[in-house]
């Protein structure tokens, strides 16, 4: 068997706080539930096929929804998850910077560290923009025709 | 609930003891920079920077070789002989590459996109694998072993519009990313064994009681799995043709040295260092045993052996039917994996110096040889044996240079290859593994086969007479690979003696 | 008792939803199940006192990563309901090849004497770990924003959607390459 876990039977503050947490989402989870259930109850049961149709304004849904992205939405999702895990390296420092710069000699180099941390990705910033991959509209007309992509 | 941190000053000023690779880094930085500003076909500002920076890196590498081994930025890192040798050997491999990258169509070509990045990148990688060569923790040798990759991966996939290079890239991230999770997870072991990260710690909590069992075993091979991707050692080897053949050549060049040499000194470094205890000594036993005390499971050298039989003679054999250059080179780097593995296993200061002395030379004949597929591939449009036909006559004194590397690559004198393969198997020899020495040997008298089949094509098939001028850069630089590659043939007194001291200074073996 | 009961819920949520991942036909349905996974994920990193960890995974892996893969699921080819069988040549090396790899790290895990250390505090560890990267931590710390920096340039250099307007055949010192340009 897989032994138990020991820490799992520790309850210390923090543990609750995740106590709170888990409840918070079971409880979104039960009354999601709990309002389809009682809709179930009470609503008549009538099935019809159109009413299985996607809601398109009133339309007649054209095609399937699941239509090929462009490729630029990719690249955006990309650079977003670099300064995500970039924001996540920020958020321990943002927790801390207030007692290390209660620390002799410490606080201008916590504050100079980070800033190399920052400036080395505005680096990549500034190759992305300055190279346009930031640009959502390039130049239209210079694409070859028949290049037509959805999602734009 | 705030708790009382114990704060250590950050060691900022151990970064002169980081000089070369501080350069790449901002090497790398400018040169990206300075591409945003480049005008024109060819980017001359990042070039010139990068290769300045390589150079600059090379100079402070050899002007500060660290006498012994010194950890810095908080223990994870060590200075040592080892190290000092690496970052020697890396802007060096850096620098020549951008050099011939400048005139190669594949990487300047006018249909190519992303010019200047490139030089960027080879800097960059440059310092990774300086980093690999150095890492002392398994957090630095994780990250190293990821930045290296990832550099890797874009300079693969640098020919966009080429169907072969975008699938290379992509076997690579594939073929990458599995033997990179293999590896964490074989580090997640380790440091549950021992509950430590620096090598060290990990050597001392192992010889403490934790050492014999399954678990260190499979931690072991995990890590070898994750290694033997990036030196390309069969059973892991899968994505190296593909790569090799669909990269741009001038980065199959820069593939088949950098990286392989980055994991031989990260291997060396981290087995050296946790699985083996110095103390051992030659001057207790007879001269068949090793230079220090295995920790660990008793028999992973010959673990290693195995290994380095089936891939050297895997390489060599699958390198006898392939038509196709790229490809042949990159089976027969896969063979050249293979002896630098025997070296390794050794466990002797001696056998550490044979590697570095291999390392080296197998450096400058590679390159030699790559660079010599791509002066003529981008005059030829080509990289099969039967395009170079009739060289001898059409391009005389370039065919007699690829002559020399392909002699060096076989390991025949005059060359330095010989010398090379010389000091590997005198160390096999000396420490009683002949039926390894014999294998080895064997093999060296295959690659002799496969080897000539270029040589054959050159001198002795009839093909067009027209003379063949090739790029002013591509014939210098081929002129300064192949001299060494002669000269080391016949004096390498003070290569050795640079060597044997980088291995004096190695940290692992008691240095 | 709760704490074991949040465990093995959690377990059963990831590796349940795992499987889905894998032998479910419809990509776009195996991408949103891998959702269940990572956060059963974060459950146990939380269970573990890894709260920051925890936190990490939500917001990196379920917020990002989980985006982009659904993303190039939708990129790549409109899905279709069954399509491409999965041969049974394939499904049993593959399925011997867990099994085993499954035993190996059972024996592993259940046979060392792992080296505990004092029981871990549940205190918060964003501050411990704020204070490691700035102190002893903190050349890995920079290392990785330059990789962070090496991820962002190879993404653009490899999936920018630019083509170059270059083509303009001056030809000039390199003109064959023997590669087969296609676009």
């Amino acid at each position: 068997m897989i032994p138990a876990c020991p820490l799992a039977a520790v309850s210390t503050g923090m543990h609750a706080d995740f106590a709170t947490v888990l409840i918070f989402i079971l409880f979104g989870v039960f009354f999601g539930l709990l309002a389809l259930g009682i809709a179930r109850l009470l609503r008549p049961h009538n099935p019809h096929p159109e009413k299985l149709v996607t809601y398109e304004c009133g339309e007649l849904p054209q095609g399937s929804a699941w239509v090929r992205f462009n490729v630029r939405f990719y690249l955006i999702a990309l650079f977003f998850i670099v300064f995500d895990v970039e924001v996540i390296f920020l958020y321990p420092w943002a927790v801390v910077f207030r007692q290390l710069a209660a620390a002799p000699g410490l606080g201008l180099l916590a504050l100079l560290e980070m800033l190399l941390f920052l400036a080395i990705l505005v680096v990549g910033l500034a190759y992305v923009w300055a190279k346009g991959d930031l640009d959502w509209v390039k130049s239209l007309t210079a694409r070859p025709a028949g290049e037509e992509v959805a999602g734009e | 609930m705030f708790e009382t941190l114990a704060l250590n000053a950050p060691s900022w000023s151990d970064l002169r003891h980081f000089v070369p690779e501080t350069v790449l880094v901002v090497t790398f930085l400018l040169a990206l920079m300075a591409d945003l500003f480049a005008r024109g076909r060819r980017p001359a500002g990042p070039f010139a920077l990068a290769l300045g920076g390589c150079l600059v890196a090379l100079a402070a590498a050899v002007s500060s070789l660290p006498a012994g081994p010194r950890s810095i930025l908080g223990d994870l890192v060590v200075v040592d002989g080892l190290a000092g040798f690496f970052r020697v050997l890396f802007p060096l491999i850096g620098a020549i590459t951008i050099l011939f990258s400048w005139a190669s169509g594949e990487i300047m070509g006018p249909r190519r996109e992303h010019k200047g990045e490139f030089y960027a990148l080879v800097a960059l990688m440059a310092f990774g694998m300086c980093v690999m060569a150095s890492a002392a923790d398994l957090i630095m040798l994780y990250l190293s072993v990821e930045l290296v990759s990832l550099t890797s991966y874009v300079m693969a996939g640098y020919m966009r519009t080429s169907l072969r290079s975008t699938e290379a890239s992509l076997k690579y991230v594939i073929f990458g990313s599995v033997s990179s999770g293999v590896m964490l997870y074989g580090l997640s072991l380790l440091f549950g064994l021992t509950g430590e990260t620096t090598f060290v710690e990990i050597r001392a909590a192992l010889l403490a009681g934790r050492a014999d069992n399954f678990a260190l075993l499979v931690a072991m091979v995990f890590v070898l799995a994750g290694l033997g991707y990036k030196i390309a050692a069969v059973p892991f080897h899968f994505w190296c043709p593909d790569v090799y053949e669909g990269a741009p050549t001038p980065v199959t060049a820069l593939f088949s040295v950098g990286p392989k040499a980055a994991g031989f000194a990260l291997m060396i470094r981290f087995f050296y260092t946790t699985l083996l205890s110095p103390g051992g000594g030659q001057a207790a036993a007879g001269a068949a045993a090793p230079d220090g005390v295995i920790v660990g499971p008793a028999d992973w050298p010959l673990l290693i052996a195995i290994l380095s039989v089936v891939t050297m003679t895997y390489g060599n054999l699958v390198a006898l039917r392939q038509t196709n250059v790229k490809r042949l080179l990159a089976y027969s780097s896969i063979a050249h994996v293979g002896y630098l593995l025997m070296g390794f296993l050794m466990l002797t200061a001696a056998g550490l110096e044979a590697i570095l002395f291999y390392l080296l030379v197998y450096a400058i004949m590679n390159l030699g040889a790559f660079l010599f597929v791509i002066a003529l591939n981008n005059r030829l449009g080509g990289e099969e044996i039967s395009d170079y036909a009739g060289l001898s006559t059409r391009a005389p004194w370039v065919a007699l240079m690829m002559m020399v590397f392909l002699l060096s690559l076989t390991g025949l004198p005059p060359t330095a290859g010989f010398i090379g393969k010389m000091y590997l198997f005198a160390e096999v020899i000396n420490r009683h593994w002949f039926w390894l020495a014999v294998v080895g040997a064997l093999n060296s008298v295959v690659s002799l086969f496969y080897y000539m089949k270029i040589a054959k094509a050159m001198y002795f098939t009839p093909g067009e007479r027209a003379p063949l001028r090739l790029e002013p850069l591509h014939t210098a630089v081929l002129i300064l690979l192949a001299a060494p590659t002669l000269a080391l043939g016949v004096y390498w007194t003070p290569f050795k003696n640079f060597v044997d001291r980088a291995v004096a200074g190695f940290a692992g073996l008691g240095g | 008792m709760s704490g074991d009961l949040a465990f093995y819920g959690f377990a059963a949520l990831t590796v349940l939803s795992a499987f889905y991942v894998v032998f479910s036909r419809n990509i776009v349905h195996a991408g949103f199940s891998l959702l269940f996974t990572l956060f059963g994920v974060a459950g146990l990193y939380a269970m573990l006192a890894a709260d920051f960890l925890a936190a990490t995974q939500v917001i990196v892996y379920i917020g990002g990563v989980l985006v982009l893969i659904l993303f190039t699921v939708m990129m790549t080819r409109i899905p279709r309901r069954g399509a491409g069988g999965r041969g049974l040549d394939r499904f049993v090396p593959a399925g011997v090849f867990a099994l085993l790899l499954f035993a190996l790290l059972y024996k592993v895990i259940t046979g060392t004497p792992w080296a505990e250390k004092a029981p871990v505090s549940a205190d918060p560890t964003t501050a411990r770990l704020g204070a490691s990267f700035l102190t002893d931590f903190v050349f890995p710390f920079e290392f990785v924003s330059l990789i962070l920096l090496a991820a962002m340039i190879g993404a653009a250099i490899l999936i920018r959607d630019r083509r170059p307007a270059a083509d303009d055949g001056a030809g000039g010192a390199a003109a064959p390459t023997g590669e087969e340009e296609r676009s």
